[in-house]
């Protein structure tokens, strides 16, 4: 059957269809019987039958349906597949298959899927297990060996995602896990692209000595990548890279797309030949440039394609000083204040550490920012003045307000619109017949020409201009009485811009309108960036929640759920799963965090050498269809359609008069049903299992509010631990309406700690230390909420000097070293702990007399306001050494373990009042605390 | 499917004499269902609706000269001045053949009906008898007996049938003479000419025919449907329809144009022609060919054409 891409899994069925010429005999002899009536008037009926024939044979088309059915019936037997492909070489005891899901793999990944399902097939049908890797996993992602139906499930729930592959740690693991399936076959299915490492990730890979390699490649690999797009003076420049193997002169569209995702711009970069990097303008208006949410090279559809800008491409530094003193007391009297806030939301503010302006100004001119706002400063030094001068000469630009300091002092040319008039003039007042002054209708030569003027600003004090012939080009803004409000004029490539009113409310109430925003805005606009900022280690440290991802095929999406905020300004953080590339920040301000780099280049991945027989395969889609299903879905069909054609012949549907064709439609609709269930029958259902390792201890973990204590490793204090807060989950069934479940031992170095309010630390100074990350562990349970209760159960083992510690002290404080402690204090008389449950004066365990150690609540300096305590916070830490666990420790019978010290059965039982006050405030917060206001409460309420 | 119509008796077609056996079998019961049919019927036989020899009064009339003055009824003359002679109704005895269909067909009895169309003939030919016995007619089957008169003509009738054996298909007609009222209850299923050609001796002859057609409800509605094989009861052929529902119209249309004929030919010879359903009443035929019998008609008519 070379002309039809068709075989038969049993070809000796098909002689069955010799047997339908039999068939057709049996068929043609045997009608559907009638119905026999006798009936006299036959002579009349007679001369009416007369123009039909009696059909003594079934009808032709009855008998081909039928002869077709049982043709399909077999044909389904024998086992047909269409387009049938060539099985793979199974050798070997298993098969690893090591899958690229990152970016590059993207465009091609249903071929890449239908290969890797049909080598798990093949790997099935010879019962080998599959051992399945991504390259762009989480690193602690399953690997298998798989069965090959949680393969397969676990392939299809795999998406590309946009980041690079990690070959070398994946392959390590796949070796590792190699040790165990010896001999087995490695297949990889590569998705083109080189990457670092790549020598010794695939010699680690095939160091096992595989039975057989089967190498994948894509026969194209994701032709351009952006890799620079940078706002510049005449348009945006795009910079593009292509896999060097692809020499020949090409030109590629890229659309520029704005947050809303409509195309705002085009551009073509072109690639000469034989070189691997193109470049293409942009250019679009100024206006439209800071409308450009994304750039995308059209016809790709993977994240390497796509550049999402953030404000550094269009958001300016601007620098800010002021000479006067920041009084944090009247902040709406700084003169900075206004500015700051008009400025924050579009732009980035750079503010000198230093208050000296000779340094301040090389402070600031250092951020380069691109534009300088300086409230009120009268004289410059000299070599500031001469730094600031060249910085706008270079195309800075200086916004001054003028000011008492500015009034006072002389003129300077180089870095004011005008010259001014020294001193002051005041309109308005209770010594003048001058009105305050508003601001008229804005001059079409400046910026601000399409701002509506503002009525309800008004100057009562201004600096003045000397009239000169130029005085009204340089105006942008002008009062009612024709004097200028603003000034500007252009020095070189730089403009210097002086509003002739002070930055505060003072001069006038213009900065706290909103057309004050307007013109900063306009302002900011028209300035540049004075180069780009390198990341300092110094620089300011945030983290940056993801949002808005760019997803494996280019598209912006929401963040994933694995997606961890972003930590900027700690130098270039590398594209992870943990940190796909996207948009960080919030919807005021994002950071761009993009796939390729400036310097990255796309080489084709070489077939290392292999010492195991190597079979090449291209990535297909999956076009075997097996024939069988369909065949007897049809035959069942045409059984239908004989069912029905029988019954109509037998005139089930007719002769029912009026019946006859709701029968008809009942009859379509069974067919249209039948029909459809074969349909929804045939489609697969995939559903992906998105159960992971450890949930079953997690739901046990949650199900029950369970009491912690951390294992030490040395099992008698463990099981004292374990006994303890056995007796005091006994307790509180006893006294309390709470059930805990079976205490949980933590290993706090692995266990999730997050599903335990209290986790009780008894310190065993022979213990070995905790590493530093389950201390961390600690210290991030701390911060989220939980609490540890640390027991040094040293109370009388310290010695006569106050500053000795025993051993348990001290491994606690080389502890407590690493953890970020809050202040602590003893549990004063009212604290919540001290009426959660009991009132109780003190904490005993099975000693008496250390204090229980807390954090210090927010009013400790001043005792008097004690007893209304504010604040939600439960203690995230609790220190005794008063062996709280030695005290509540009962046998399986119920019968305390330990003598107190003394033994005294009441220390016992306040001991165990004290377990509960601790697990009550742990659970209930400072419900208590609030219980104090009820009778001011009920008061106020009048009762 | 049930089946639509059966032959009530399942007899061979040839086995006529053990059908009439059967028959001979049913007449007791038919008997009394026609005394019962009859005892429905306005009881009593009207005259001839004339003057003459009768026992009945008819009218009073004046005396005219010259008639016997033993004709005069003195008590009606003495009421006033003129005299009255009283004239009574002239009753004749009168001869009626009776005929009921013996053919196969005639055991047809479908579901909706509630007796075979044979039964319903006998019922209906018995019941005249009773009633021309009761009105003192004399009656006779063609064939079968002589014209007799006795008050239980009916008995008499049903012995003889029970008796008879073998009955021919068609009836003997060469006893009837002029002024003989012919009552042939039959299914007239066969063509329409056969049928005019043997009742055409009694147009000739000068009797008047009474033809009651007896009819199944299926005969007429044709309710079958579907892939049908029907079977001629007479012949024993048969005919298949693929989709019998679609011949109905047609057949319907050429059932009631034999019947139509029939009864236009019956109307222009001056005869009666009564249609009884097998699903209806036997009484209502009954009614219906006494009114024929007792109305005046043209004996004299004869054959017009």
């Amino acid at each position: 059957m070379s002309w039809l891409p068709l075989s038969f899994g049993f070809p000796a069925i098909l002689w069955g269809l010799l047997a339908l010429p039999v068939i057709w005999w049996l068929l043609r002899l045997t009608p559907p019987k009638p119905e026999t009536e006798v009936f006299p008037p036959l002579k009349i009926l007679a001369r009416v039958l007369r123009r039909e024939e009696t059909p003594r044979q079934s009808p032709w088309w009855l008998t081909l349906l039928r002869l077709l059915m049982a043709a399909l019936v077999v044909m389904a037997l024998a086992e047909p597949v269409f387009n049938p492909r060539e099985k793979l070489p199974a050798a070997g005891s298993g098969l690893a298959l090591v899958v690229d899901n990152g970016w590059a793999a993207s465009p091609d990944w249903e071929r890449h899927v239908a290969t890797a399902e049909r080598l798990i097939d093949d790997a099935a049908a010879s019962g080998q297990r599959v051992l399945l890797a991504f390259t762009a996993e989480k690193p602690n992602a399953d690997i298998g060996p798989f069965d090959a139906k949680a393969a397969r499930d676990k392939l299809r729930a795999t998406k590309p995602r946009p980041i690079p592959t990690d070959r070398p740690s994946v392959y390590a693991r796949v070796a590792a896990a190699l040790d165990t399936m010896p001999g087995a076959s490695i297949a990889v299915l590569a998705d083109g692209l080189a990457a670092q490492g790549d020598d010794a990730a695939f010699g680690t890979l095939f160091s096992k000595g595989p039975a057989s390699v089967i190498w994948a490649m894509p026969d194209r690999i994701a032709t351009a990548g952006l890799t620079k797009a940078e706002n510049q003076l005449d348009g945006f420049a795009l910079t593009a890279v292509r896999p060097s193997s692809d020499a020949t002169p090409r030109q590629v569209t890229a659309g520029a797309f704005d947050d809303k995702g409509r195309r705002i711009a085009d551009a073509a970069i072109t690639f000469g030949a034989g070189a691997a990097v193109g470049t293409g303008l942009m250019k679009v208006p100024f206006e439209l440039r800071n409308d450009f949410a994304a750039i995308r090279i059209d016809g790709e559809n993977h994240a390497g394609a796509v550049r999402v800008l953030d404000e550094s491409s269009k958001r300016r530094r601007v620098g800010l000083i002021s000479q006067a003193e920041s009084d944090q007391a009247q902040p709406l009297l700084a003169p900075l204040y206004y500015i700051r806030r008009a400025l924050s939301p579009f732009a980035d503010l750079v503010e000198p550490q230093s208050r000296d302006i000779a340094d301040a100004i090389p402070q600031l001119l250092e951020q380069k920012p691109a534009m300088i706002v300086m409230a009120d400063i009268g004289n410059i030094p000299e070599p500031a003045h001469q730094k600031l001068v060249e910085w706008v000469n270079n195309g800075g630009l200086l916004v001054r307000f003028a000011g008492s300091r500015l009034a006072a002092a002389g003129n300077d040319d180089d870095l004011l619109p005008v010259r001014l008039r020294t001193g002051e003039r005041s309109l308005g007042g209770a010594m003048s017949w001058t009105e305050p002054q508003p601001v008229t209708e804005f001059p079409k030569t400046g910026p601000f020409s399409d701002l509506a003027p503002p009525s309800e600003v008004t100057v009562s004090r201004q600096v003045l201009a000397e009239p000169t012939a130029d005085l009204g080009e340089r105006t942008w803004a002008n009062l009612a009485d024709g004097t200028p409000l603003v000034t500007g004029a252009r020095r070189e490539k730089g403009t210097v811009v002086l509003f002739h009113t002070a930055p505060e409310a003072t001069w006038s109430n213009l900065p706290i309108s909103g057309t004050f925003v307007e013109m900063l805005r306009r302002l900011v606009q028209m300035s540049r960036n004075q180069g780009s900022l390198a990341a300092s280690a110094e620089g300011q440290v945030a983290s940056l929640a993801p949002y808005r991802m760019i997803a494996a095929d280019g598209t912006l999406v929401p963040p994933p759920a694995d997606a961890r905020p972003l930590t900027v300004g700690r130098g270039p953080v590398p594209v992870t799963i943990e940190n796909p590339p996207g948009l960080y920040g919030s919807e005021d301000g994002v950071v761009a965090h993009n796939l390729l780099g400036a310097d990255a280049t796309l080489a084709p991945l070489a077939r290392p050498r292999i010492a195991a027989p190597v079979t090449e395969m291209r990535y297909a889609l999956n076009e075997t269809h097996d024939l069988k299903g369909p065949l007897v879905a049809a035959a069942l069909a045409l059984m239908l359609l004989d069912t029905l054609a029988v019954f109509w012949l037998g005139g089930m549907f007719a002769g029912r008069g009026r019946r006859d064709a709701a029968a008809r439609g009942a009859g379509a609709a069974v067919v249209l049903l039948a029909a459809g269930a074969l349909f929804f029958a045939s489609a697969p259902h995939a559903r992906a299992d998105d159960s992971k390792p450890g949930d079953d201890q997690a739901i046990e973990a949650v199900s029950k509010t369970r009491l912690a204590y951390v294992i030490t490793g040395d099992a008698s204090v463990d099981a004292i631990s374990r006994a303890g807060l056995d007796g005091l989950s006994r307790f509180l069934v006893d006294k309390t309406a709470l059930e805990p479940g079976k205490p949980a031992g933590v290993d706090i170095a692995r266990d999730e700690l997050a599903f335990y309010p209290l986790i009780y630390w008894p310190i065993d100074p022979k213990a070995a230390m905790p590493s530093q990350e389950a201390i961390a562990r600690i210290d991030a349970y701390m911060q989220q909420g939980g609490t540890v209760l640390f027991d040094t159960r040293d109370q009388y083992a310290g010695g006569i000097d106050a500053n000795s510690a025993s051993p348990a002290t001290q491994r606690l404080r080389d502890i407590l070293a690493n953890l970020n402690v809050p202040p602590l204090e003893p549990v004063p008389s009212d604290h919540v702990l001290t009426k959660s449950f009991y009132i109780l004066p003190e904490f005993p365990g099975r000693f008496n007399g250390s204090p229980l150690w807390v954090e210090a609540s927010l009013e400790a300096a001043n005792p008097e306001h004690r007893p209304v305590r504010t604040g939600d916070g439960v203690t995230p830490i609790m220190i005794t050494a008063n062996d709280f666990a030695g005290a509540w420790a009962v046998d399986a019978n119920g019968d305390p373990m330990f003598p107190t010290v003394p033994s005294d059965p009441m220390q016992r039982l306040y001991a165990y009042r004290v377990g509960v006050n601790i697990v009550m405030y742990m659970l209930t917060g400072n419900y208590k605390s609030d219980q104090v206001h009820v009778p001011a409460l009920l008061e106020r309420l009048g009762q | 499917m049930a089946r639509i119509g059966a032959a009530s008796p399942p007899v061979g077609t040839k086995d006529a004499l053990a059908r009439a056996r059967q028959r001979a079998f049913l007449v007791p019961d038919l008997l009394i269902e026609a005394r019962r049919v009859v005892n429905t019927v306005i009881s009593g036989w009207h005259g001839r609706r004339k003057r003459g020899i009768g026992e009945n009064f008819w009218q009073f009339r004046p005396y005219v000269e010259g008639e016997s003055l033993s004709r005069i009824d003195w008590r009606r003359s003495a009421r006033d001045d003129h005299i009255y002679v009283r004239d009574r109704e002239w009753e004749a005895a009168h001869t009626v053949w009776l005929w009921a269909d013996p053919s196969p067909s005639m055991l047809y009895q479908s579901r909706t009906a509630s007796v075979s169309k044979e039964s319903r003939a006998l019922v209906l030919v018995l019941a005249l008898a009773e009633l021309l016995s009761r009105g003192g007619e004399r009656i006779a089957w063609p064939g079968l007996t002589d014209p007799f008169t006795a008050r239980n003509g009916a008995e008499r009738l049903a012995a003889h049938l029970t008796h008879a054996g073998a009955l021919p298909h068609r009836p003997d007609l060469a006893a009837v003479r002029r002024f003989s009222d012919v009552v042939i209850a039959s299914d007239f299923l066969d063509p329409v000419e056969e049928t005019k050609e043997w009742l055409d001796t009694l147009a000739r002859r000068g009797a008047r025919a009474h033809l009651i057609e007896i009819a199944d409800p299926a005969e007429e509605s044709f309710p079958y449907s579907g892939r049908t094989e029907f079977t001629d009861p007479e012949t024993g052929e048969k005919l298949t329809a693929g989709r019998a529902e679609q011949l109905g119209a047609d057949y319907r249309l050429l059932y009631s144009a034999r019947r139509e004929e029939l009864a236009a030919w019956c109307k222009r010879l001056g005869w009666s022609y009564t249609v009884n359903h097998t699903d209806r009443l036997a009484s209502e035929a009954l009614v219906q060919v006494h009114m024929a019998m007792s109305a005046e008609s043209g004996y004299a008519s004869g054959v017009r054409a």
